[in-house]
């Protein structure tokens, strides 16, 4: 006995200026499916046995351990901690300090860029928000630097000023030399120029805003908290370059928290 | 005598063995700077002379022609970065509850810190002397409320909640302060938040957060400057990349 199939063509058909939208959603599923498949770090555990926390956390229990000589793929890091999978398809977060003691596929040990006294002393980025004061007003900044050298960092920074008579904005891009990088406590020197823009509240007198070209020179230190946090402080004098005149010079401090990664 | 006819046979095989490797050098010599009655022969002998097989280098035993295969060592997807939305409910002061809709940005430093900036958004309404007097005090643009924070927060309380029996998902219940400005009836002030809030993962890359926090602010807009407590509590999602 033979089956048949026999099929009869639908009356319903896509309209056509749907068919490139389904068409270019399907390759966009592909293209993510495609990056779903990426490839993953493969380490080995070469103590006895590696510790797989059900979170990413110290105080997540352990409830499955990865034996020596087997491997894990490493899916994502989170802080401090990756998420790994081992041979059998289990799911876990090992701590980095463990995953430091397992090798790659040929045998050399594992480094990662640890959150500690190390990091803060060389890395390569780092990031913070201030608050603090300048020319007597209220000033929020938040600051962005890319280390060149251990020592010596371009930054950039943008600031807001909220003063009784004006509010204002200050975009700040400079150089700043860290004497000693590796000490805890460690003081640096900061040059640099940018532009400051002016509003004053509405008063009697017609408010006018300005924008000025400035130039600044500046003292601070950073401290050294833990992890990946770090105290910075800063103290800067900066020249305004006006229509007036003369110039104004205006002083600004700053203290706040920063992380470097 | 028998042992000295040996020696002598065996120092003739010797000699002639021009293959052996302690006369390789001499065999060398000798091609180089070969005697003119070599040069001058009409036709070279038809088959290879051992001279010539050493002219040659000598044949390798393994061609290393194989190429090193370079090994890329897959990078570690660093998911460190939430962004994400909110919505709820601010109390201005003087000017009522209102609704509130805002971004936010988190980093999380590490396993206990995180910075956070915020973005967001109000109306305020009126006040009570506006409504029963029926005198406006502000424009409808100055009742429009937008605040920015940058804080830093802890995650006090790290851990895992559970739904039914299966399935099991972290949270933290954590603490955060920052600074930042509000704008707000015609003016820009200095602003402290401070609060606390939960956040649940249901998946690694998904966070759900309540949050409560004070934004506290200086100012003079009902005639006597004060501080402003706006009490905001708010709902949101948050994705980490």
């Amino acid at each position: 006995m033979e089956f048949s199939i026999t099929t009869t063509p639908s009356t319903r058909r896509w309209p056509t200026k749907v068919a490139p939208l389904i068409a270019a959603l399907l390759l966009s599923l592909l293209a993510a499916a495609d990056a779903g498949a990426r490839d993953y770090l493969q380490l080995f555990v070469v103590q006895p046995y590696l510790e797989l926390h059900t979170g990413p956390g110290r105080g997540y229990p352990v409830t499955q351990v990865v034996a020596r000589g087997e491997s894990v793929d490493v899916l994502m890091r989170r802080t401090e901690w990756f998420k790994v999978r081992t041979e059998h398809g289990i799911e876990g977060w090992a701590y980095e300090r463990d995953l430091l003691r397992t090798t790659l596929a040929d045998g050399s040990p594992f480094t990662i860029n640890l959150g500690d006294r190390a990091g803060f002393a060389t890395h390569r980025w780092e990031s913070g928000a201030f608050g603090g004061a300048y020319a007597g007003a209220t000033l929020i900044s938040a600051y962005e630097a890319l280390s060149l050298t251990d020592n010596l960092k371009i930054e950039l920074s943008a600031s807001q000023f909220l003063g009784n008579l004006s509010n204002g904005y200050l975009l700040d891009i400079g150089f700043s030399h860290v004497f000693m990088p590796n000490w805890r406590f460690s003081p640096f020197v900061t040059l640099g120029g940018g532009y400051e823009r002016v509003e004053p509240k509405a008063t009697l007198a017609e408010p006018l805003s300005s924008s000025n070209q400035t130039a600044y020179v500046g003292v601070g230190a950073r401290y050294y908290l833990g992890r990946r946090l770090f105290l910075r402080g800063e103290l800067r004098e900066h020249e305004v370059f006006t229509n007036q005149n003369s110039n104004e010079v205006k002083n600004e401090w700053k203290l706040g928290f920063a992380f470097f990664y | 005598m028998e042992t000295r006819i040996c020696i002598l046979l065996l120092s003739f095989v010797a000699l002639s063995c021009s293959g052996c490797a302690i006369f390789h050098r001499n065999a060398q010599q000798d091609t180089a700077t070969p005697p003119p009655s070599q040069s001058q022969s009409p036709s070279p002998s038809p088959s290879p002379s051992p001279d010539s097989d050493a002219n040659s280098p000598p044949p390798s035993v393994i061609e290393p022609e194989v190429e090193r295969r370079t090994v890329k060592v897959p990078t570690i997807h660093p998911s460190n970065v939430e962004i994400g939305a909110y919505y709820g409910e601010i109390s201005i002061q003087d000017f009522g509850a209102q609704p509130v809709a805002g971004l936010r940005l988190d980093y999380h430093i590490s396993e206990d810190f995180f910075g956070e900036v915020t973005y967001g958004r109000a109306k305020g309404g009126e006040t009570s002397f506006e409504t029963l007097s029926n005198i406006q005090l502000l424009s409808d643009a100055e009742r429009r409320f937008t605040y920015y924070n940058l804080s830093l927060g802890y995650n006090l309380l790290p851990g895992e909640v559970f739904v039914g029996r299966n399935l099991a998902m972290t949270s933290a219940f954590y603490m955060i302060g920052g600074i930042g400005s509000v704008k707000f009836a015609g003016d820009q002030d200095f602003t402290v938040n401070f609060g606390a809030g939960f956040r649940v993962l249901p998946t690694d890359w998904l966070a759900l957060h309540i949050d409560v926090q004070d934004l506290v602010f200086r100012s003079d807009v009902t005639g006597v400057e004060e501080l402003k407590n706006n009490l905001q509590a708010t709902i949101g999602a948050t994705v980490f990349f």
